[in-house]
């Protein structure tokens, strides 16, 4: 079958660098066409190019057969039927439904002499897209802020298939969504198919890939790997050809189950949100143990984190370190008494965009060390380059100095900064929200590694995920939550994801 | 064979870069233009020593508003209060002094800490209290403080101050360097340490880069976004005292206005409008460049209608070629 879309010979110069080179990228109708690759492998240039954002240097993108082109601008790409839905979705929240879907496009009515906005053909097609993408239950009218992510998705996907999109480039739409809502997305995947649509799927999901994947092209810094049938490969060969090596699949303690931990280095007995979001709380952590929380996005998860850490509102109950009570009104609290927290989004919360590496890393040490609650105090450079060099020698961070700005590494980088940041503090006990979020094979693995010698060094480490198989492959204990409660807690011998699963909808098993 | 070529030339032009060249010296670079510009049309009246001293002089005012708006902006905000907190710390200083008979130290002391620090304060709580932007809650008391300077003064100037004060504040150190200039030097040298150096100065950068990591992190975001407003209002009463000595009298209408020049001494000096990024001895040359132009046009003869005029594409030029060249804004 001819395809819709062909990127031939695709190669493209950055300053000092080559983000592609010579790549090679179809997408057939009727076909999930994956596109996998570390960070910074290169995906989201080539797909920037597809959506004409970016002019390659050499290279011709033919569509449907003919007509060779040595580039493609938005208007062309879009008059192709390309549609891209990006991992931060570009949906605007005051907007209904409807407007959102027919934004640029609006249908109008003459009504003599003046042109109207046609609003109540709009929303009767607004209404059958909506079934299209099973959310027939939600209004046209509605505000799409009051949706959820994976509905938003929809949203996006209804507007793509609005104006005859032939190729839809999904990337990373996994990363926010339930076990549930992915089943959701994936068999609206399996429809467009069906419709002759040509779809590419990014995803670092490697078990996901293998169940909606058709075929799968792989890129591994900037270069082209080659273009395989998904049957054709195991997950671990998807690894190797992505990152060249192989990567150890569990970050466990030898035979976990008859390991013989610390003794109790954190306690939190009965705590409870004010606004309801966590209620009665109630763990201990064990020296050289890694804790893991399962459950749903909105099972109230980070919300608990953020009570511990002093992040939350009001919350009540009592929080033990090494069995001495612990007083913890605000993050300055929490990191002077030995708790850190690494947040579930690096770009909001984690670090500072116009911060060096190095002041990156240096920030929290230095407020512990400050006086007057941060105010006090004098900073010391030289202090400052010891602890950011070593932490980018031990967390082997890439990037070209410690003075580079943090916004500029990529996003696992990125994450070592903020893990580097909490361990020149010296911190007692880490809590990790969602750490891995977006982060490739290779450096995912890196990050276990460490959270792993963080435990063996006698700190506590907690790990909220909504991925079963990180925990399943990294944690001694699973504490599952759902509705702001703790419905379980597994010992890694007996956890399974059936179990896992289970108890996040508030069955006890 | 085609590839290598590329590369070497991207090489080469790492060499020497524009955008890192201008990241770092725009600021001087502006100012050397301009005193060069003037300095060959002028070279016997405008490039002289006391021309020159005359410049400083004069942009002193300006220096210390913007070293004071520069942490307002510094952390994503705004200060338009510091013009009206200038004439009110002017004007009751001048109260003080002449109607109430205090003695100049002490009422130049308390003109600082509570006419400026003090309503600063008052700036960064209705800030942080209400969580409205700062241009908002500042435009406010920007109203509010210059009618409280009408009211006071009953609109009328204040004078007669004691030649102790405006002889020193207004006089010349040694005879020779004018305390304005000191008091802006000295101001400047200070807050360059306290940027650089201090863990507050770092917060604030924190701060003004993201405040919801800056709160995730650990740092006092609302002491933080008073200690700002605290340092703005301080330096705008420095303005005050000085401008009360220059003149020997206290005008209820002194300073109008003069927000804008504070936020172009502070835009020219390369601070990033959106925060968390600037540096303060920037901020002293872009008031001077300011003082330069104004002086400078004045010397060759062009009109005073015109001055605005060259300020305003000046403004917009110096950042336009910030924001194509800058290497900082440049991420990823």
């Amino acid at each position: 079958m001819k395809p819709i879309i062909e990127m031939r010979n695709i190669t493209k110069y950055f300053p000092g660098a080559i983000a592609l080179n010579n790549i090679q990228f179809d997408v057939r109708p009727g076909e999930v066409h994956v596109l996998l690759g570390e960070n910074g492998a290169g995906k989201s240039t080539l797909m920037k190019v597809l959506s004409g954002a970016y002019t390659p240097d050499e290279g011709v993108i033919a569509i449907d057969g003919h007509g060779e082109y040595p580039k493609l601008s938005p208007h062309l790409s879009a008059e192709c039927g390309i549609s891209i839905i990006y991992q931060e979705l570009s949906v605007v929240n005051w907007l209904n439904i409807r407007e959102n879907i027919f934004m640029g496009h609006l249908q109008t009515k003459k009504a003599g002499p003046l042109t109207l906005v046609d609003t109540a053909r709009m929303n009767a097609e607004t209404a059958d897209l909506l079934q299209r993408v099973n959310l027939g239950h939600r209004q046209p009218t509605t505000e799409v802020g009051a949706l959820s992510i994976s509905e938003k998705q929809m949203v996006e996907i209804a507007k793509a298939i609005a104006f005859n999109a032939r190729v839809i480039v999904m990337d990373e739409p996994t990363s926010s969504l339930t076990e549930d809502e992915v089943q959701r997305l994936f068999t609206i995947i399996r429809q467009l198919k069906a419709q002759g649509k040509g779809i590419v799927f990014i995803s670092h999901k490697l078990s996901e890939i293998a169940e909606i994947g058709d075929r799968i092209t792989i890129l591994k810094d900037g270069g082209y790997v080659g273009t395989y049938d998904v049957q054709d490969l195991t997950t671990d060969d998807m690894v190797r050809l992505m990152v060249g090596r192989e990567i150890k699949g569990t970050y466990q303690h030898p035979a976990a189950e008859h390991y013989q931990f610390g003794d109790v280095l954190f306690e939190c007995n009965h705590l409870t949100r004010r606004d309801g979001k966590a209620k009665d709380i109630s763990f201990a952590l064990r020296r050289g143990e890694i804790l893991g929380f399962s459950g749903l996005v909105g099972a109230g998860r980070s919300e608990a984190m953020c009570a511990i850490y002093g992040a939350a509102p009001k919350a009540e109950g009592e929080l033990l370190m090494e069995g001495k009570p612990l007083h913890i009104k605000s993050p300055y609290d929490a990191l002077q008494q030995g708790i850190g927290l690494v947040t579930e989004n690096r770009r909001e919360t984690g670090f500072f965009p116009n911060f060096s590496n190095r002041r990156n890393i240096a920030i929290a040490y230095q407020l512990k060390k400050s006086s007057f609650g941060g105010l006090g105090g004098i900073t010391n450079d030289a202090k400052e380059k010891e602890l950011a060099e070593r932490q980018r020698d031990e967390l082997q961070i890439k990037c070209t100095s410690i003075e580079q700005l943090t916004a500029q590494l990529s996003g696992g980088n990125q994450q070592k900064v903020i893990l580097g940041k909490w361990m020149a503090a010296g911190v007692k006990l880490l809590i990790f929200d969602e750490p891995t979020k977006g982060i490739d094979v290779g450096t995912k693995s890196e990050i276990y590694k460490l959270m792993r010698s963080l435990a063996d060094n006698g700190i506590g480490v907690i790990v909220v995920s909504s991925e079963m198989p990180e925990l399943l492959g990294l944690c001694d204990r699973i504490a599952v939550m759902a509705g702001g409660r703790i419905t379980a807690m597994y010992d890694i011998g007996e956890a399974t994801e059936e179990k896992l699963a289970k108890a996040a909808t508030g069955e006890t098993a | 064979m085609k590839r290598e070529e590329r590369k070497l030339t991207t090489k080469q032009t790492k060499k020497f870069s524009f955008g890192e060249y201008w990241d770092r010296y725009s600021t001087i670079t502006i100012l050397a233009l301009m005193v060069a510009v003037f300095g060959v049309l002028r070279p016997t009246s405008f490039l002289t020593g006391g021309n020159l001293v005359k410049v400083m002089e004069q942009s002193s005012i300006t220096i210390l508003l913007g070293l004071g708006e520069f942490f307002a902006i510094l952390l994503g905000g705004i200060d338009l209060s510091v013009s009206s907190i200038m004439a009110l710390s002017g004007a009751l200083t001048a109260q003080l002094m002449v109607n109430m008979g205090l003695h100049p130290v002490v009422a130049v002391l308390l003109g600082i800490v509570v006419f400026g620090t003090l309503i600063g304060m008052v700036n960064g709580l209705l800030v942080t209290a209400t969580g409205l932007p700062p241009f908002i809650i500042t435009l406010g008391t920007q109203a509010i403080l210059r009618s409280l300077v009408y009211i006071v003064t009953d609109a009328r100037a204040v004078s007669g101050l004691p030649a102790a004060f405006s002889k020193t504040v207004g006089g010349k150190l040694g005879g020779i360097v004018p305390v304005p200039i000191v008091v802006a030097l000295i101001t400047a040298i200070i807050l360059t340490f306290f940027t650089a150096k201090s863990q507050s100065g770092r917060n604030l950068y924190a701060l003004g880069g993201n405040s919801q990591s800056a709160w995730y992190a650990g740092i006092a975001v609302k002491k933080h976004t008073i200690l700002a407003f605290a340092i703005s209002g301080l330096c705008a009463s420095l303005a005050g005292m000085v401008n009360i000595a220059r003149l020997a009298a206290a005008e209820p209408n002194a300073g109008t206005g003069y927000e804008t020049y504070a936020i172009e001494a502070v835009i020219i000096g390369g601070a990033s409008f959106f925060g968390g990024i600037g540096k303060i001895p920037k901020v002293v040359i872009g008031g001077l460049i300011i003082g330069v132009i104004n002086n400078g046009l004045n010397m060759v003869g062009v009109s005073s209608y015109y001055q605005q005029l060259a300020m305003g594409c000046l403004l917009i030029l110096a950042v336009t070629l910030d924001r194509f060249f800058g290497a900082s804004r440049k991420n990823g």
